[in-house]
């Protein structure tokens, strides 16, 4: 049997492409009537030639525990999540907002602390944080910005209001797989392009390109840009090789960079040293430079701070930047916003609770059963508390970690994470989902349209993970369907 | 903006080009070896120990299966799947399969499954004390899967500086390999005296075969299996692409195409010169062969010095 959109029951949740009467949201009317028009067959083999495509297209994550076999497949969902362009617009003004006051918070921090001293964000927490890079103090990256490539996660909670869960401001990824998300559907669903406007998103690369360029310390035309990565045992590896492949910039490890005598960075090749003007790293700070930081460090390239703070390579982002990267620090993103820019917030935060305050803390251990708590400096969706799907011994054991160290933790209402409809067997069903837009900011600031669904493929979950269980849609952002009305 | 490879990419590739010209060469040895024993007395001396020599793994093999333990079945197990064996056929295909993982942007897309269909034919394929035909239609298949890689690559690739970097890898890896299974035939007739000497033809036609140059010799030389005379068609034939002398110039072309290539195009002259110098028809009698053994000896030190100059140029 075909899809009948009556018996889709997205449980009371907030769905982006069907109503609760199962009618279609405006502007998914198109897409809903079209899905529903394929038989059970046809849908199955949509998948398995998406799955086909993603295979022979080599689009793969890594996953770091299973030894050989090291490459994994990307799971993807076929049914696109829809954006009215409206709204996006809304968005993408809220997220350059947002990013904007972050890189100037990045910026005062390092340097004259005025939004420390006046009391908008609590020195003690910027000082003492996980992220915070003393040697950082004085230096002055491109035109004042730290994060050059930010990730922001934004949820819909069951009202349909947005949110801004964090922002990804070290070394987010994903965006590899937003451009192959859409090359994947336009081969399997080439007749729904015919019904929609749809923003096309692969101007990507030549913008990344473009910002990385704008960072060069050398005046010269073609400066050369590098794409530094620690592997391919790294889960991101596929993403780094595409990127660099698709902005024509050479891919390289640590031991390929050098830093000479004249504190410059060169890399190594069969004709000698080559000058390199602009590295995009995708190498956490402390692995970037074993004499700055971690000794220990393989990845990295000894005299590589040097050469930064000399002015004389750019790194994308700069080391330093995750401090304002650090679930504490977020929940002042709004005062930021209005502190450095006069504005109010565009973009809410979630509401949060911070753990070092005596009530909130009181409150988060109240009601561990309904919040999620979360730790300041984790990412990929570990170490994380869910409440409502908790135990009685893990709610124990973060009650002793909370009392421990209660500056590392924030407590969060438990969100009713917006759904879309995703294949599930031979028929679809509600499944959760999340948004990472990318923000670019160098010379110019730019937001990619749309970003990368994150969709929880297990009955429930609310962890878009890909490290734990998560799988991706292409996300359009799409025009109001002149031709849907016109009929 | 100039396109110079990486180093280490450089080394990767140029290993590429290695691993595959030995996964290709070690299933074919291994197939011409069953053959030859076959036509020979059982009393012999000859057996499978030869081949640990021509992979030059005599110690290895040796402190695995302890000494005068060169059955067929451990040779052929020593050489196909044993992972201890770095030389091993499987782990000359892991080799390229890993140094391809990383260069990976450098090729047509589809390579990947060329070499992933290689990987897994043969580790499913070899299994240690398999049948002598089972496991002769697995080496075959895995000699042709290589070659046809090999093809492909020739056919697809950009034939820029990676391709010739990996040129570089297949042309001394190969040369190493002509110079190898020339020397312990002859080592063996030295060994084997008198007893094997009937059974010479049947020796230097498995060496032929183990080029696939039975055919290219009588076309070629136009004259019957005589030692001095297939001595200079392996080592001169500019013709023969297996020949000592055409993996060297094939060395020198490539290295020409890539910068800085003056350590390494004299060390390729000094090898080729050597081979010039040396009256090779004149090794090939019975008792020359400890003269024969000393000069490829010299070749493979010369080689040895080529690898050197490359890396020392190229790698780091």
């Amino acid at each position: 049997m075909t899809i009948d959109w009556r018996n889709y029951e997205s449980e009371g949740l907030f769905d982006e492409l069907v109503l609760p009467s199962g009618r279609a949201r405006t502007g998914a009317g198109k897409l809903v009537q079209a899905l529903a028009k394929l038989s059970d067959d046809e849908l199955v083999e949509r998948k398995t030639a998406a799955d086909l495509a993603i295979r022979s297209m080599g689009i793969t994550f890594s996953v770091y525990h299973e030894g050989t076999n090291i490459d994994r497949e990307w799971p993807f969902d076929i049914v696109p999540r829809l954006i009215m362009k409206r709204e996006w617009d809304e968005i993408a003004r809220g997220l350059k907002q947002r990013v904007r006051a972050l890189n100037a918070f990045i910026n005062d921090v390092y340097h004259h602390r005025r939004s420390l001293r006046d009391g908008v964000v609590p020195e003690d927490y910027v000082l003492r944080s996980r992220e915070y890079r003393s040697r950082c103090a004085g230096i002055d990256p491109p035109y004042g910005v730290w994060s050059n490539v930010c990730g922001t996660d934004l949820v819909r909670d069951g009202d349909g209001s947005l949110y801004v869960l964090e922002d990804n401001l070290r070394v987010p990824s994903g965006v590899s797989y937003m451009l192959e998300n859409r090359a994947v559907m336009k081969r399997i669903f080439p007749e729904l392009f015919e019904h929609y406007a749809i923003h096309p998103v692969d101007d990507y690369p030549s913008e990344l390109a473009a910002c990385l360029r704008s960072l060069s310390p050398r005046a010269v035309r073609s400066p050369r840009i590098v794409v530094l990565t620690p592997g391919i045992y790294n889960s991101a590896y596929f993403e780094h090789a595409y990127l660099a492949l698709e902005m024509a910039a050479e891919l390289v490890e640590g031991s390929d960079l050098v830093v000479g005598d004249d504190d410059c960075v060169y890399m190594r090749t069969i004709g000698g040293l080559e000058r390199v003007d602009v590295i995009y790293r995708r190498i956490d700070d402390l692995f970037l430079d074993p004499r700055a930081f971690n000794k220990d460090s393989m990845l990295g390239v000894p005299g590589l701070i040097r050469a930064w703070q000399a002015g004389n390579v750019a790194l994308a982002n700069a080391p330093g930047c995750g401090v304002a990267d650090d679930k504490v620090i977020y929940t002042y993103v709004p005062d930021m916003i209005r502190y450095f820019l006069g504005e109010e917030p565009i973009l809410a935060n979630v509401p949060s609770y911070r753990c070092a305050e005596k009530d909130h803390r009181d409150y988060v251990l109240d009601n561990l059963q309904d919040l999620v708590v979360k730790p300041a400096n984790e990412s990929g969706g570990y170490g994380m508390l869910i409440g409502p799907q908790s135990t009685q011994r893990q709610r124990d054991q973060f009650v002793r970690v909370i009392r421990a160290n209660p500056r590392n933790y924030i407590g969060q209402p438990t969100l009713a994470l917006s759904t879309a409809p995703t294949i599930a067997g031979k028929t679809v069903e509600p499944r959760h989902l999340d948004l990472r837009p990318f923000i670019l900011s160098g010379k110019d600031i730019y937001v990619t349209t749309g970003g990368l669904t994150r969709v929880a493929l297990r009955k429930g979950s609310i962890v878009v993970n890909s490290s734990q269980g998560g799988g991706s849609k292409d996300t359009w952002v799409v025009e109001p369907a002149t031709r849907e009305r016109l009929q | 903006m100039s396109v110079n490879v990486l180093s280490r990419v450089a080394e990767r590739v140029y290993w590429l080009g290695r691993y595959l010209e030995r996964a290709e060469s070690t299933a074919r040895l291994v197939t011409v070896n069953a053959n030859l024993i076959m036509d020979l007395p059982v009393r012999l001396p000859l057996g499978w120990r030869p081949l640990i020599d021509i992979t030059g793994s005599g110690d290895l093999f040796e402190s695995l299966y302890g000494k005068g333990h060169a059955t067929e079945r451990n040779v052929c197990r020593f050489l196909a799947t044993d992972t201890r064996n770095p030389g091993s056929i499987i782990n000359s295909i892991i080799g390229v399969r890993d140094n391809a993982r990383t260069v990976r942007e450098n090729m047509p897309r589809i390579t990947f499954e060329y070499i992933n269909e290689l990987y897994l034919f043969a580790r499913s394929a070899l299994v240690p004390g398999q049948s002598r035909s089972r496991r002769g239609d697995a080496l075959t298949r895995i000699s042709r899967l290589a070659q046809q890689l090999e093809g492909f690559l020739s056919q697809n690739m950009l034939h820029d500086a990676h391709w010739e970097l990996m040129r570089l890898g297949n042309f001394i890896e190969r040369a190493d390999m002509t110079t190898r299974i020339i020397d312990v035939r002859t080592v063996d007739l030295i060994a084997g005296g008198h007893e094997l000497l009937p059974f010479q033809d049947i020796q230097w036609r498995s060496v032929l075969r183990s080029f696939y140059a039975m055919q290219s010799y009588h076309a070629s030389v136009r004259e019957p299996v005589d030692p001095p005379l297939v001595l200079e068609f392996l080592f001169k034939d500019e013709r023969l692409p297996r020949s000592y002398l055409r993996c060297l110039n094939s060395v020198r072309r490539s290295l020409r195409e890539l910068p800085r290539n003056g350590a390494a195009v004299d060390a390729c002259d000094a090898a080729l010169s050597a081979l010039k110098e040396t009256d090779v028809k004149h090794l090939g009698g019975l008792e020359h062969s400890a003269d024969l053994h000393a000069f490829i000896n010299a070749c493979q030190i010369r080689l040895g010095k080529l690898h050197g100059a490359i890396a020392e140029t190229y790698f780091t």
